[in-house]
């Protein structure tokens, strides 16, 4: 999968979605129906369908339906989410080192003046 | 440490080594660097001693505000500070919700050396849970805890003013 840069936009639009990246990280855990995924989430069922939508498209799930229950897998690397996880994390430190080093140019110019 | 579960990250920062760590220790000088704009830290105390009580507060638009109390593990002045979110003052530790509004677990530790021309070495390490509590906390789709917690005491605050 993700073998062209398409689809690679997609996924990444895909993972820029916390209440999606939540169902990637529930589903790295193993397959799940639709009202398994939605359960837990504070949001309605078209909504799940929709995010779902979005993932599906992306590459990074694959649902299947039998009988009245569609079921929802993973495709690909399971890690996806929960890099996710750490990268955010990252980015808030790095952000907040930043402002950190803003912070110390700031008093040294108003030392200077 | 571990690249699943940990970050490491390191700058030379172009300020002398006795100011990045006043910068860095003092409430006064964290409140302004702390949060992330449009957010702010009214509050902020820090105790530099082991046990210490590291507070700080935070407020944004919505009336998002949230306070974490950390603990201060170990101080070498101009060097070194390790603080945890694991636990409060005096070491007693903290709970944490299931929907991680309240925080997560984890240890910072930071460094300060020398870089010579006046330049500062800072790194910080992050030290987290391993990835089956991630997931715990993921799975509840709360993984984004700034953007969802903000949004959920967004609807609080509206909740609030409609009922007022």
């Amino acid at each position: 999968m993700l073998n062209d840069s398409h689809q690679l936009d997609h996924a990444f639009a895909a993972l820029a979605d916390p209440l999606r990246r939540g169902m990637l990280a529930r589903l790295s855990r193993g397959p799940a129906s639709v009202s398994e995924l939605a359960a837990p989430l504070s949001v309605s069922l078209p909504a799940v369908l929709q995010h779902l939508k979005a993932l599906e498209s992306s590459g990074l799930v694959a649902s299947e339906k039998k009988g009245r229950v569609r079921t929802v897998r993973l495709q690909g690397d399971a890690l996806a989410a929960a890099e996710s996880w750490l990268t955010q994390r990252r980015k808030e430190w790095e952000a907040r080192i930043d402002r950190f080093e803003d912070h110390l140019r700031n008093i040294q110019t108003e030392a200077k003046a | 440490m571990s690249d699943e579960t940990d970050l490491h990250l390191e700058r030379t920062l172009d300020a002398p080594r006795d100011l990045v760590w006043k910068a860095w220790t003092d409430p006064e000088h964290i409140k302004r660097w702390w949060a992330p704009r449009p957010y702010e830290t009214p509050e902020c105390e820090i105790e530099l001693r082991p046990g210490g009580k590291f507070f700080t507060r935070m407020t944004g638009p919505d009336g998002f505000d949230y306070s974490g109390t950390a603990c201060i593990l170990e101080i070498v002045p101009g060097e070194r500070i390790v603080w945890s979110s694991t636990m409060k003052g005096d070491y007693r530790p903290n709970e944490f919700t299931a929907d991680g509004c309240n925080g997560f677990p984890f240890t910072a530790v930071h460094t300060f050396a020398d870089a010579g021309e006046g330049r500062t070495r800072y790194t910080a390490t992050v030290l987290h849970a391993d990835q089956k509590d991630r997931e715990a906390h993921d799975a509840m789709g709360f993984q984004d805890g700034w953007g969802t917690c903000a949004d959920q005491m967004a609807e609080v605050a509206r909740e609030l003013a409609a009922n007022a």
